[in-house]
Formats: structure tokens, C-alpha cells, sequence
């Protein structure tokens, strides 16, 4: 046990010092964190969902506030949360059904006891069914009514004997199919890469012009799937300062074989006119379906809205994040080291907070994020498909609990 | 080729030559409501002008004379109708009128409050008859005033409710009547939390030093403020007179109580503040199945600048207001008319734009503020459907 909190921590003191970078490895080393400490976790005999939650949305917390613009990690949890609610509310359904069953093992008829059980069974797993989605107008009227009546099926069931057999294996069963699932999610997560290189060919035709920015590797893998299928097209890389990430990336392109040009940030307004498409990758998705994506993108989004040319976005389903960003330029940015732009040598008598007024003349200073958005992307592609960011909503109701958009362990509710 | 001919000007002419010679012409057009004041006034923007604007005793009495007028239509029609439920009938509408003049009240938590007292006068024996009785009611509400969203979202919401809970559930007649009785009078509870639940979602919009532009009261987005001030938030408040209401005079009331800085302009000056203006807040009478709202009017003229000056749009709406109307342009919903009070006569010649509300059509609109949750206006049909499928 004490094995598992050393590694939270180091996790931690990993993230704070920036070590970790990039929204996929980070992503990746959260579940597997959570993996393991899930599977240490030794759980009460009742109620074993809930304290999973608690134990969870702890751990999550401190993750979290470690590097809170790096959204990801805090995806992770919340997809964790919603599997362990998830594999509760099957195993509950499976259970009541079964218990309910088991109590008319002795009738013979097969038809009566699919009749009266089931349909409470059903009314049940109906009501909790509602508890997971988020609310609605549907329930709008229903409130504690519904869930009051689950603890009263599952204690009409039989003898305490089969009562505690059940709970036994309800127990370990939840553990192991929570686990399963994070398995699921890590290998999901590894494979993204490929899930959406797959429907390269479906979007980039013969002769076509496309227009990238910086480096990222979800989108050189979308593009050597299309070149794999052998579609010729031609392939503008801006250079993506200050990191000039775009020139290693035009390089690796050409040595695959692809006709590659680079270009400067400045020089994208004056050549988006010969571009067919604009396809890049994004470090997070907002629920409103605006996009988290390295500098320069905005500007870059923008050009291609002004000369009517499709904003392609890449994004794997972990870099969906449930909340609705306000204010995102300040909030959601990552300033980084003024050394990116301007040597610490140069101009240091500027930067000298000791002259004058105390506060330094030139200020430098270098976002990393830039936040477009959503009426600026025509299409997300992520490993579900693609979508149109009016969507996005959708997706994040299927993978996402509204009981968890507040990571928080709540000591009152 | 198709070009306009002016031959609706010409008929318009003829048409008033026509009435001049048959009628009287009146000199104040707001005395035109007591002909038939279903079709001409809305009860609805009425009421909530009563509630919110700065109220002049004569149109006071104007509107009691209404709605006084109106029931005793509604009782006179169902004693023409026959049967023994025109005593229930009557209680319904009069029920509905008795809640919907309490200010603080929302509409459609009137409207299920008056359904309610249907349940709780019924001499049903079975969920059938009652269902029948409840369909009747809330029918008849319905019909009583046809340009009030949330009344007849209300009483859809409950019927959809009822009719879910009866075939659901197999326990006996009495305690499933006293299970809907008892969520018929929490609904108020429901729409009051709902109000604090938008109220908290709004508040990581309105950072510190923003300038929010407000139209129309709404106690919604009175609330959404009122947490915001008492969060120690500072913002200022540009808040639009709304006329014919002059519903801004209230909320500027309200606000300064507050100790919110609060400027009021005249409608006209919206497009010569919207620079310094960061977001646009505002109610919603229904929000619609494309997302987009209908609200007091001059809401869609504050969308059309905000748009072009790149400024977000938030509405903040209870989910009970989304209804299922699909209007295609201003003009495609119920007519709902309110008297304008210009100051001095007007010629009867001259014609008098009296609609209370228009439509902001869903493009407009940045992000509503419900219950449910923050929505993008395109997640609003996604409940309808799953609410009605």
C-alpha cells in the first residue's frame, strides 16, 4: 500500500516539474497510476462503488491540481470514475435480476418469472440508468422516489445466506471488471494513433494541398496511412515557432516520400488560397467543441475561415474534456520560457528589474496554447470517427459522468 | 421576372376607407383589447408587466378588467358545454390565475400547481380517468392562453410525467394519486433549485472587471447577479429600458440594491455600447427545438449586434421552458399583441407594431445556462427528442 502512494506522489512531483509532456504519454501514465492503485485498494462489504469513487476522486484531486492545464490527467480520472459507475450498475442489474430469478427456481412455469421480477428488475435498472446520464427533462419530476426503491428489491430477495455469496462475488467482481475496463481505456488510449490513421484515406484524395502547423504525431500518421494507400498529395509545414518543431517534421515527411514545403507562421494567410484542407492535431477538446491547440493555430483557423477551406482537427477521445472553458487564452495556457524567444543574453539591460520604475521595460512572453474556437473547425476526427463540433456533447455524455465534472471528495453533500 | 407590386399599399387604403366608414376610430390603441382579449393581448407579457415594469395604475385595471373578462368567458363556455366538469374547469383556469400573479412565482410552476388542485378535486377511481381529467385541464389551460411557452411547456412536462409514471408502476390508485400530488407541489422546489443551479453555473462566466449586458428581467438572470455580487465579484451592468415595459427601470432597481454598478440605456444605444460590453446575459420566455429562444423583443436585435461585434450570448433558462415549436421566422409564432403606451394619441391610421416577443434564432446564441447543465444550443433538440420519443 505504501508502494502505491510513493508512486502518486512521484506522479505528482513529475507533473509539477513538467517532466512529463505530451497530453498521450501523460494520459497513458495516469491509468496505468490508477490502475495500480486501484487494484491494491482493499474495499469495505458494502457499498463498494461508492468508496471506489471516494478513493478514486482523492487520488484524482491531488493529480489534478498538480498541473491543472494539463487536462488530460484530469479526463483520465473522470473516465475511471465513469467505468467504476458503469461496471456498478451492471453488476447491479445482473445481480437483482439474478436474485429475483433465483427466488422462483422452484416454479416451474418459465413464462411466470420473466413476468413479475423482471419488470421491477427493469424499472430498477431503469431508474439508475437515469442516475447515470446526466439530467434531464425526462426526470425532471422524478426525484428520490426511484432510488428508494433499490435497496427494498435487494433486500426482498431470499435467505441471508445466498444474500452474502452474492455480495462476495459482487465484490470481487467489481474490482476485476473496473480493472478490466482501465485495461481497455490504456490500450484505447495506446492505439488512438492508429484508429484515426485508418480514415485518412476517406479524407485526403488525389492532388490535394494539405496545410499543418508545428509537429505532432497524430497527424504524420494520418498522413502516412494516406500515402501507404498511395494517394499523391502535397503536404505545407509551418515551421511552428519558437519551437521550430514544424522543420524536423517536414524532414521526416520527406523521407517517407512525401512532397513537403515549409513555410513561416506569417507566410500562412498569403498561402492559404493554394490549400486544399488544413489538418492538425489538438492538446485538448472543450465540451463546446473548441479546441486547445499549440500557438499559432488560432491565426491559422482563422485564415482557413476566410478563404473557406476545411479545419481539420485530430484528437483521440482522451484529449475530450467535459468542461466549457471560460476565459481559456489565461486560464487554460501554459506560459513557458521567455529563453524560447529571445536568449538570456540579449537585451538583458531591458530586462533588468532593477532600473527605473522596478518593473523591467521589455516583457517577453511565450503561450503555448492558443484557444479556437468552435465555429472555426469544420471536423473532429477521433478514433470514434468524425464528428461536427456541434457533437461533441454527445461523446463526452457517453464517456463522462455529470456527478464528476467537480473532481472533489465531497465531505457533505 | 417577380418584382413587389404596391398593391398591397393600395388594398391597405381601401381597407381603412372601408372601416373609417363603418366604425368608430379609436384614439388610444391600447383600448382595442377588450373585444376579444384571447386574440389580441397576450396574458402572459400582461402579467409579466404586472410583475416586472414600472406599472401605472389604469393599465392595472386595464389588465385586472382582462383577466376578469377572460374567466368569466372561460366559465360562460363551459356551462354552454355541459357536464359536471365545467366546475373543475372553471376552477383550473381561475386556479392558474390566482398563481401566476405571484411575482416570484414562475409560470409553468403555476400552471402544475393548478394542475395539482385538478388532481386533488378529481373523482377519479382509476389513473385512466384521471389522466383524462389531467389531459382535459391542462388542455384547457393551454387553450386559455396560446402565447405563454412556458404554461403550456409546464403542462406538457407533467402530463409526460404522469403518463410515464402510470405505466410504469402497478401499486394501487390512491398512493400513486398522493405520489403525484406530492411531485406536483415539489415542482415549485424543483424550479426554485433550478434557478440556484444556473445561478452557479453562470458564475465561472462573470470574471472579475466584466461589463454584462442585460435585457428584459428575468429572475433567473437577477439571480445569476445577485450570486455573483455576493461572491464579491466586480462587474458592472448595462442594463436596456425595454419598452414598452420599461422591465430595465426594475432590474436597474434591483441591482443598485445590490450595490452592482448599473447603467441604463435606451434600447436604441445597444449597438453604441456593445464595444465595451464582454458578454450579453438574458432570460428566455421558451427556448425552441433549433436552440434558439424567444424573449421580450429587441432580444434578437442585441443578438444580431453582439454577433457582429463578436460578443458572446448567454441565456440562462430553466429546462422546463424548452418547448416544441420550430419557428422559421419572426412572424411564424402565435401572435402574442401587448398595448403601447406611446404618451400621446396616435392618428387610428397609423399602425402600431404591438408584438411583445420575438425569436433569436440559434446561431446567435454562444451557450445556454439550464439546469441540465451548461448546453450548446444544438444539445436543446437532443432533449426534446429524448423527452418526447
Amino acid at each position: 500500500m505504501p508502494d502505491v502512494h510513493s508512486l502518486v506522489n512521484e506522479f505528482v512531483i513529475k507533473l509539477k516539474k513538467r517532466q512529463i509532456e505530451g497530453s498521450k504519454t501523460t494520459a497513458k501514465l495516469t491509468a496505468e497510476l490508477l490502475r495500480s492503485f486501484i487494484s491494491q485498494l482493499r474495499l469495505p462489504h458494502s457499498n463498494q462503488a461508492g468508496a471506489l469513487i471516494d478513493a478514486v476522486k482523492e487520488v484524482g484531486e491531488k493529480l489534478i491540481t498538480a498541473k491543472p492545464v494539463e487536462l488530460a490527467v484530469g479526463n483520465v480520472v473522470r473516465r475511471v470514475l465513469h467505468i467504476i459507475r458503469e461496471e456498478d450498475l451492471s453488476i447491479t442489474n445482473a445481480a437483482v435480476g439474478g436474485l429475483n430469478l433465483a427466488s422462483e427456481s422452484d416454479d416451474d412455469d418459465g413464462n411466470d418469472e420473466y413476468d413479475h421480477p423482471v419488470l421491477s428488475a427493469s424499472a430498477v435498472a431503469a431508474a439508475a440508468r437515469n442516475a447515470l446520464r446526466p439530467p434531464s427533462l425526462q426526470t425532471l419530476l422524478d426525484d428520490i422516489p426511484h432510488a428508494a426503491a433499490t435497496p427494498h428489491t435487494s433486500s426482498s430477495g431470499d435467505d441471508s445466506e445466498g444474500k452474502s455469496k452474492s455480495a462476495d462475488s459482487l465484490r470481487r467482481k467489481l474490482k476485476h471488471d473496473v480493472i478490466e475496463a482501465v485495461n481497455e481505456l490504456i490500450q484505447e488510449i495506446s492505439t488512438c494513433h492508429e484508429q484515426i490513421a485508418e480514415q485518412a484515406v476517406e479524407h485526403i484524395h488525389h492532388n490535394e494541398v494539405i496545410l499543418t502547423l508545428g509537429s505532432s504525431q497524430t497527424v504524420k500518421e494520418f498522413l502516412l496511412a494516406a500515402k501507404e494507400k498511395n494517394r499523391s498529395f502535397r503536404v505545407f509545414v509551418a515551421e511552428g515557432a519558437p519551437r521550430y518543431q514544424g522543420h524536423a517534421f517536414a524532414k521526416e515527411l520527406a523521407s517517407r516520400g512525401l512532397q513537403t514545403t515549409v513555410i513561416t507562421d506569417s507566410a500562412v494567410f498569403a498561402m492559404i488560397s493554394h490549400v486544399n484542407m488544413v489538418i492538425v492535431g489538438a492538446h485538448a477538446v472543450m465540451a463546446n467543441g473548441g479546441v486547445i491547440a499549440p500557438v499559432g493555430l488560432n491565426m491559422v483557423a482563422l485564415a482557413a475561415k476566410r478563404h473557406a477551406v476545411p479545419f481539420v482537427v485530430l484528437s483521440g477521445v482522451h484529449k475530450l474534456c467535459p468542461l466549457y472553458p471560460h476565459n481559456p487564452e489565461v486560464l487554460l495556457n501554459e506560459l513557458k520560457s521567455p529563453s524560447e524567444l529571445l536568449d538570456f543574453g540579449e537585451f538583458s539591460d531591458c530586462l533588468d528589474f532593477g532600473s527605473g520604475s522596478g518593473s523591467p521595460l521589455i516583457h517577453v512572453v511565450n503561450p503555448a496554447f492558443d484557444y479556437v474556437p468552435p465555429d472555426l473547425v469544420s471536423l473532429f476526427i477521433t478514433d470514434t470517427g468524425g464528428h461536427n463540433p456541434s457533437y461533441i456533447y454527445r461523446l463526452i455524455a457517453d464517456f463522462y459522468s455529470p456527478d464528476d465534472l467537480v473532481v472533489q471528495r465531497k465531505s457533505a453533500s | 421576372m417577380w418584382y413587389r407590386s404596391a398593391s398591397f399599399i393600395l388594398d391597405k387604403q381601401e381597407q381603412q376607407r372601408k372601416d373609417a366608414a363603418e366604425s368608430r376610430p379609436l384614439s388610444l390603441v391600447s383600448t382595442a383589447m377588450t373585444e376579444n382579449p384571447g386574440a389580441n393581448v397576450s396574458m402572459y407579457y400582461e402579467t409579466r408587466a404586472a410583475h416586472h415594469g414600472v406599472v401605472t395604475s389604469d393599465w392595472l385595471a386595464q389588465a385586472q378588467a382582462a383577466v376578469a373578462g377572460n374567466a368569466d368567458d372561460a366559465a360562460v363556455e363551459n356551462n354552454a358545454s355541459g357536464g359536471e366538469e365545467k366546475g373543475k374547469k372553471f376552477s383550473v383556469v381561475d386556479e392558474f390565475n390566482n398563481w401566476r400573479k405571484q411575482p416570484e412565482l414562475a409560470e409553468a410552476v403555476a400552471a402544475i400547481r393548478a394542475l395539482a388542485s385538478v388532481i386533488r378535486s378529481s373523482q377519479a377511481k382509476t389513473m385512466m380517468e384521471l389522466e383524462i381529467e389531467l389531459k382535459k385541464a391542462s388542455d384547457s389551460l393551454k387553450s386559455w392562453d396560446t402565447t405563454s411557452i412556458s404554461l403550456t411547456a409546464g403542462c406538457d412536462i407533467f402530463m409526460r410525467y404522469v403518463t410515464r409514471t402510470s405505466a410504469l408502476d402497478r401499486e394501487d390508485f390512491g398512493s400513486a394519486k398522493s405520489r403525484l400530488l406530492e411531485r406536483a407541489e415539489k415542482f415549485g422546489e424543483i424550479s426554485y433549485k433550478a434557478r440556484r443551479i444556473i445561478a452557479m453555473l453562470s458564475q465561472d462566466f462573470i470574471f472579475d472587471g466584466c461589463t454584462i449586458l442585460v435585457h428584459g428581467f428575468s429572475r433567473v438572470v437577477l439571480e445569476a447577479l445577485r450570486t455573483a455580487a455576493e461572491n464579491k465579484k466586480l462587474f458592472r451592468v448595462l442594463c436596456t429600458e425595454g419598452r414598452p415595459d420599461r422591465s430595465g427601470l426594475r432590474v436597474s432597481n434591483e441591482l443598485a440594491k445590490l450595490d452592482v454598478p448599473v447603467k441604463l440605456l435606451i434600447d436604441s444605444a445597444v449597438a453604441y455600447s456593445m464595444d465595451e460590453v464582454d458578454m450579453v446575459l438574458v432570460g428566455a420566455d421558451g427556448v425552441v427545438e433549433s436552440g434558439g429562444i424567444i424573449n421580450m423583443m429587441g432580444t434578437y436585435q442585441i443578438a444580431l449586434v453582439a454577433k457582429a461585434m463578436n460578443k458572446p450570448m448567454y441565456v440562462a433558462a430553466e429546462s422546463y421552458k424548452f418547448a416544441r415549436l420550430y419557428p422559421l421566422d419572426q412572424k411564424d409564432m402565435a401572435p402574442a399583441l401587448r398595448p403601447i403606451d406611446f404618451g400621446v394619441p396616435i392618428p387610428s391610421k397609423v399602425e402600431v407594431e404591438r408584438s411583445a416577443r420575438d425569436y433569436t434564432p440559434p446561431q446567435y446564441l454562444t451557450l445556454l445556462f439550464t439546469d441540465l447543465g451548461v448546453l450548446t444550443p444544438s444539445v436543446v433538440s437532443d432533449e426534446l427528442i429524448q423527452l418526447y420519443l
